[in-house]
């Protein structure tokens, strides 16, 4: 009798509970719409926990400081017209799911009028079908696989520059190195890629440039892992037992901190060593001592050193500085560069009309901070930009200069790598 | 030859850090039938207390052991006091146990999220990347000294279990709770006692891990399952059972490489689950029970 009476307390309050949600649901005042509002809402969603917060962190940082800059003028001029810009961000976790739910939300609950992406080419793969379903522009630095920019989708931008074209750079340097009598030839490469669209992109880029080579390479491990892996033990040992020249990797930095780690454990030792973007970090070196991450090569899309050739990195570099107290990597570089292209196409746009600003994303090409001072998004490229890369190398004294290609470079590269010379 | 040693080592290694994760799991499972889904968050807890004391106060991560010992201790006897101990017992308490430990482990996450953020950690002392040569393998320093704790974790709890009046009492009520009522053994002490003991044992496998992975708020999911994956190869009760569980998964994980791409290599372990679960349900080493 208890129980029973127990049951029917907990539905009282249960329904009590649902009319109280409910109650307050039909008070809430509609969203208002695009049209309604005199400030310009942008949506985005960045992995500010999970495995990827670190860099979600990072690429918030950029959003915030594009923003900042507006709001200092004043807002953005869209027909002649001042209108203040508003970032709507979400925490999506680092989780697809949420990535996805998040963004369907943004697009039809809370009616923002444009989005910025998320970082992870996972997030970012998935997130672009809600944008491209809902026919909302989607610009993003944060997802790199081919695979997203060839689904024939319209609406969908980034500016980070394929992957497939990361490890194609890496491989030209490598390259050079062996034409020059500093690398064996032919060279044996240990290929390790993580499972997803981006280490299939970079795994492309390798084994292309190698199958072109004429014989200067050849791929004796060729081997996927899982993404956020553990225990990388076995995977090394057939690394190891296959005596490769080169360590060509393709991870996000969890995977890179985790493999590097396990790598130097099992005293591994490459004439080249690179885990494709990975290596230069800030906290990869705190994490693992410089010792231990000296000669990694990294391929990346945006360096402070360019800072001294191209003025809009300068800028954003004296910009990010006086707002953060530090210099910026790569990360908030792109995040930073994504939302300024945005706000670029609305100003030309003069609208925040989605196919206008669709429109102008297709066509415009803009000065930039990236490689090469110029920023567009190819329609035959599905909309992924094309900047070349650089290629940096971590120096024993904690330094990671520029070293490829010759006319932004630093510092010479050195191969093979003095901690694999007996 | 050379290679064979490698994976030879690889597997012992693995299975060290395996068999530290499974037996606080495999304890409070044989004893009070809880299948205690907080594990995974007690152990990135363990990973944080030990990573903690480490960056502030410059302790050695091995010499946290102990304090990462008594405070998980401590967090599962409150655990148990507060919560477990109000479920159910028996098949009844099974989806309510799994419901209230997997809060308790978001619970965890999130605090953790809260004090230290979601950034990954890691723990990095002067012989983090050291090695030593053992038949002509590098062995890391690191999962040596692993390997080492989970060697004595497993002869200790061999002799608490075996040797001494506390352990005899777990086993007892272990196999008949309401009869150690009826003798005098106060059952809900060795039920707190157990939660705490299982406790203790993931907050070490925590300090265990930090000294080898790096961490987030996050981790503790494959580690749960992996834990769960041993005990139930190794059979409920028997401690030795589940340390030569944890070197089965690892030798299957380590040697698939020569058969199976990498990213499949954890799937072995859970191909071994489902076919003890379905030819051997008992686990391989674990006791019969006669109904």
């Amino acid at each position: 009798m208890a129980m029973t009476y127990r049951s029917h307390s907990l539905s009282l309050r249960a329904l009590l509970v649902l009319a109280v949600v409910s109650t307050a649901g039909a008070c809430k005042p509609k969203s208002s719409t695009p049209a309604d509002r005199a400030e310009i809402v942008i949506g985005a969603t960045l992995p500010l926990t999970g495995a990827e917060a670190r860099i979600g962190g990072f690429y918030k940082e950029g959003y915030e400081l594009a923003f900042d800059e507006v709001t200092k003028q004043g807002g953005l001029d869209v027909g002649g017209k001042k209108r203040p810009v508003k970032l709507l961000l979400n925490d999506d976790t680092s989780n697809q799911a949420t990535a996805v739910s998040l963004a369907d939300r943004l697009i039809n609950s809370d009616k923002v009028d444009l989005l910025l992406g998320t970082y992870s080419t996972s997030l970012v793969e998935a997130q672009t079908t809600v944008a491209e379903q809902n026919k909302m522009p989607y610009v993003n630095g944060g997802g790199a696989a081919s695979a997203i920019y060839k689904r024939g989708y319209k609406y969908i931008f980034g500016t980070l520059s394929p992957v497939e074209l990361l490890g194609a750079t890496l491989m030209t340097w490598i390259d050079e190195q062996q034409h020059a009598g500093k690398l064996p030839k032919p060279s044996k490469i240990a290929l390790l890629w993580e499972n997803t669209s981006h280490g299939k992109d970079f795994r492309k880029g390798v084994s292309d440039y190698a199958a072109k080579s004429g014989g200067g390479y050849e791929i004796s491990v060729d081997e996927s892992f899982e993404l956020n892996g553990k225990d990388f033990s076995a995977l090394l040992g057939k690394v190891k037992a296959a005596g490769t020249d080169l360590f060509l990797a393709d991870a996000h930095l969890p995977d890179f901190i985790t493999l590097q780690r396990q790598y130097t454990d099992a005293g591994l030792c490459h004439k080249v060593v690179s885990y494709g973007a990975r290596g230069s970090e800030k906290q990869a070196i705190e994490t693992l001592g410089k010792d231990n991450v000296s000669y990694v090569l990294s391929g990346v899309w945006w360096s402070p050193q360019l800072a001294d050739t191209i003025p809009l990195a300068k800028k954003f570099v004296e910009s990010f500085k006086a707002k953060y107290g530090r210099p910026p990597e790569w990360y908030q570089a792109l995040g930073y560069e994504t939302a300024r292209a945005l706000f670029i196409a609305i100003q030309q746009a003069g609208s925040t009309e989605r196919e206008a600003v669709r429109a102008k994303l297709a066509t415009f090409k803009i000065d930039s901070l990236l490689p090469g001072g110029t920023l567009e998004f190819p329609a035959d490229k599905g909309g992924g930009a094309q900047n070349a890369f650089v290629v940096q190398q971590n120096m024993p004294d904690g330094t990671s200069p520029i070293i490829y290609p010759k006319e932004v470079a630093k510092a010479a590269g050195v191969a093979p790598s003095p901690r694999c010379t007996p | 030859m050379s290679r064979l040693v490698d994976m030879i080592v690889s597997a012992v290694l693995l299975a060290g850090l395996y068999a530290t994760m499974a037996y606080g799991l495999g304890l409070i499972y044989g004893v009070l039938r809880v299948v205690n889904l907080a594990h995974g968050g007690v152990i990135m807890v363990g990973a944080y207390l030990g990573w903690y004391l480490h960056e502030q106060l410059g302790v050695d991560p091995y010499l946290t052991i102990p304090v990462v010992l008594v405070v998980s201790f401590a967090l599962g006897v409150v655990m148990y006091r507060l919560l477990v101990r109000r479920l159910p017992r028996g098949a009844a308490g099974g989806p309510a146990s799994l419901l209230l430990l997997f809060g308790v482990w978001l619970v965890l996450r999130n605090i953790v999220y809260v004090v230290f953020t979601g950034n990954d950690q890691a723990i990095r002392t002067s012989y983090s990347s050291r090695s030593i040569g053992v038949l002509g393998s590098h062995v890391s320093v690191n999962r040596l000294v692993v390997l080492g704790i989970a060697v004595v974790i497993a002869v200790c709890m061999h002799f608490l279990l075996r040797k001494t009046l506390l352990g005899r009492a777990i086993r007892a009520v272990a196999q008949n709770a309401d009869s150690c009522t009826l003798v005098g053994v106060d059952v809900e002490r060795i039920y707190t006692l157990t939660f705490g003991i299982g406790t203790a044992l993931a907050g070490v496998a925590g300090v265990l891990l930090a000294t080898i992975f790096s961490f987030n708020p996050s981790s503790g999911s494959a580690e749960l399952l992996k834990a769960f994956v041993v005990v139930v190869l190794g059979g409920l009760g028997s401690v030795y059972g589940v340390a030569l569980a944890a070197l089965i998964v690892a030798t299957a994980e380590v040697f698939a490489i020569l058969i199976l791409p990498s990213y499949l290599t954890t799937a072995v372990g859970f191909l071994l689950l489902v076919l003890v679960l379905v030819l051997r349900p008992g686990g391989l080493f674990g006791v019969r029970v006669l109904s």
